[in-house]
């Protein structure tokens, strides 16, 4: 069993009054201290290339979608939440996806879509916020997955630089 | 007719104006503890979030009332009321500054000068005492009894000490009456806080423990007691301990600008304009209202023994010997 010895406490210490003295200056000084407080819908965290938002669908200068519907990010998802069906086109590139839709209540913003598609079409975005009133409507589809290449452009260059070094 | 014109007006003035500053400390205790802990506080409501007191008071009003099972009903309705009623009665003999002629009206700027000012407030607000007391007993719960018996015995234990500290400044000035005890701290060397800082210090102390506040809250002392006294109370009910509360602070920090910071007197400025002087009121009174908040997100909470060691075993004796003192000195000089 540990004795514990108590310090005998002076009379300064006795009369608490010094230690009160202290306690409030302190406190009086860190009043003017700068507030550490983030108002968070104003001044939202910073974000980087390395931040792993919501997956968005790259769109390529003329307009049309870089996603050919070859099915590879659907198969990689591991939570199931990417849904495709493709069809065909007149265009060069012959196909395109007819439904894009990925249930952003399943998507675990893990990156593996990003990763597994051959044609750059699908990239980590840095957008986080992810609300709405009911499930029907966080089912994400073309329309809003469909993202101009520049708003993605800094992970597109982050992800490019990982692969050369492979 | 002019003369109750003249009271009403004042009446309306000063109570608009200690619920004002009732409801704005509600406000400055959060943005102090913001301050405090680096956070912003309250900006929402309002410019600098100045009308969040407002958004409170309508939400107070919106929550639903609970009776709780077994309670006494007359009581837990009238308990609260109990409390608010004498906080705000006390402020009438404040006086909150010297004479002044307004559209050729000569008044006093106090509703009431009685000749035992001090003894009126002392006597009002010790059955402030009574609300937490019925409220805690009326709730039928534990947490509130316990609430209630705790602030029962804190409020005696240091009421006399308060009572003793006021005695030797009245011994001083050789007046109950509050407008003289003013005025005879004109001069700022004459102030009761040089001639008597002892007093102004257990005044100071006590008067932490006769409005419940930290680090003497012990009726309501949320770790142990849930709430208190009020763990029972919501809505309105709530809202009105609240307001008693925070009344009875801001008349005990009016009370202790009257006795020890010569009231409406202005430093180094005699024969101030009588709107000077009631700045500088409102101003020693705003010091004495921080330091209720700076102290309170400063010091962490007695334990009730400690509390009641303190009382009886420190404050009372220093109290005594205060008295002994000044009654000493003001008999040798024979003044």
């Amino acid at each position: 069993m540990a004795l514990v010895k108590r310090k005998e406490l002076s009379l300064a210490e006795k009369l608490y009054l010094p230690e009160i003295a202290r306690g409030l200056s302190i406190t009086l000084t860190k009043m003017f201290g700068k507030s550490i407080t983030r108002q968070y819908p104003e001044e939202p965290l910073p974000t980087t290339a390395v931040t792993r938002g919501q997956p968005r669908l790259v769109e390529r200068q003329d307009g049309h979608l870089a996603c050919v519907s070859c099915g590879l990010c659907e198969a990689a998802c591991p939570a199931y939440a990417i849904t495709i069906d493709g069809q065909e086109t007149d265009r060069p590139i012959e196909r395109e996806p007819e439904r894009f839709e990925i249930d952003m209540l399943r998507c675990i913003l893990c990156g593996f879509c990003e990763e597994a598609c051959p044609k750059d079409a699908i990239f980590m975005s840095s957008e986080l916020e992810l609300a709405d009133y009911d499930r029907a409507s966080l089912v994400y589809g073309l329309d809003q997955l469909r993202r101009q290449r520049p708003a993605l452009q800094r992970r597109i260059d982050y992800i490019h630089g990982i692969n050369e070094r492979w | 007719m002019n003369t109750i014109l003249v009271w009403l007006i004042k009446v309306l003035i000063i109570y608009g104006g200690l619920l004002g500053t009732a409801a704005l400390m509600t406000l400055a205790e959060r943005k102090v503890s913001a301050w405090i802990q680096h956070r912003k506080g309250p900006n929402r409501v309002g410019p600098c979030g100045i009308l969040q007191p407002l958004a409170d008071g309508v939400k107070l009003f919106f929550k639903e009332e609970v009776l709780p099972a077994g309670a006494n009903r007359l009581l837990f309705r009238f308990a609260p009321a109990l409390t608010a009623l004498p906080a705000m009665m006390t402020v009438a003999v404040i006086p909150f500054g010297g004479e002044l002629e307004l559209f050729g009206i000569t008044t006093k700027l106090s509703i009431a000068d009685l000749d035992i000012g001090v003894l009126y407030i002392l006597a009002v607000g010790g059955l402030g005492i009574y609300g937490i007391i019925l409220g805690g007993w009326a709730s039928n719960s534990k947490y509130s009894l316990l609430g209630g018996l705790r602030a029962s015995a804190q409020m005696v234990s240091y009421e006399l000490s308060m009572i003793l500290a006021i005695v030797a400044v009245i011994a001083v000035t050789g007046s109950l009456d509050l407008r003289e005890i003013a005025q005879a701290q004109a001069a700022f060397t004459d102030w009761n806080i040089w001639r008597q800082p002892l007093a102004c210090g257990l005044f100071v102390v006590t008067m932490f423990a006769e409005t419940n506040r930290h680090p003497f809250d012990f009726a309501e002392c949320e770790p142990e007691l849930v709430g208190g006294f009020h763990t029972e109370y919501s809505s309105m009910k709530f809202g009105l301990y609240f307001l008693g509360e925070y009344s009875a602070m801001v008349v005990m920090a009016c009370l202790a600008t009257t006795l020890f910071l010569g009231g409406w007197s202005v430093p180094f400025v005699p024969e101030a304009h009588w709107l000077l002087g009631l700045a500088a009121f409102m101003a020693k009174t705003a010091c004495f209202l921080f330091l209720y908040i700076w102290v309170r997100w400063t010091l962490p909470r007695l334990r009730f023994d400690q509390l009641m060691g303190l009382g009886w075993k420190v404050m009372l004796p220093l109290a005594l010997l205060n008295l002994f003192i000044t009654g000493a000195l003001l008999s040798l000089t024979g003044a």
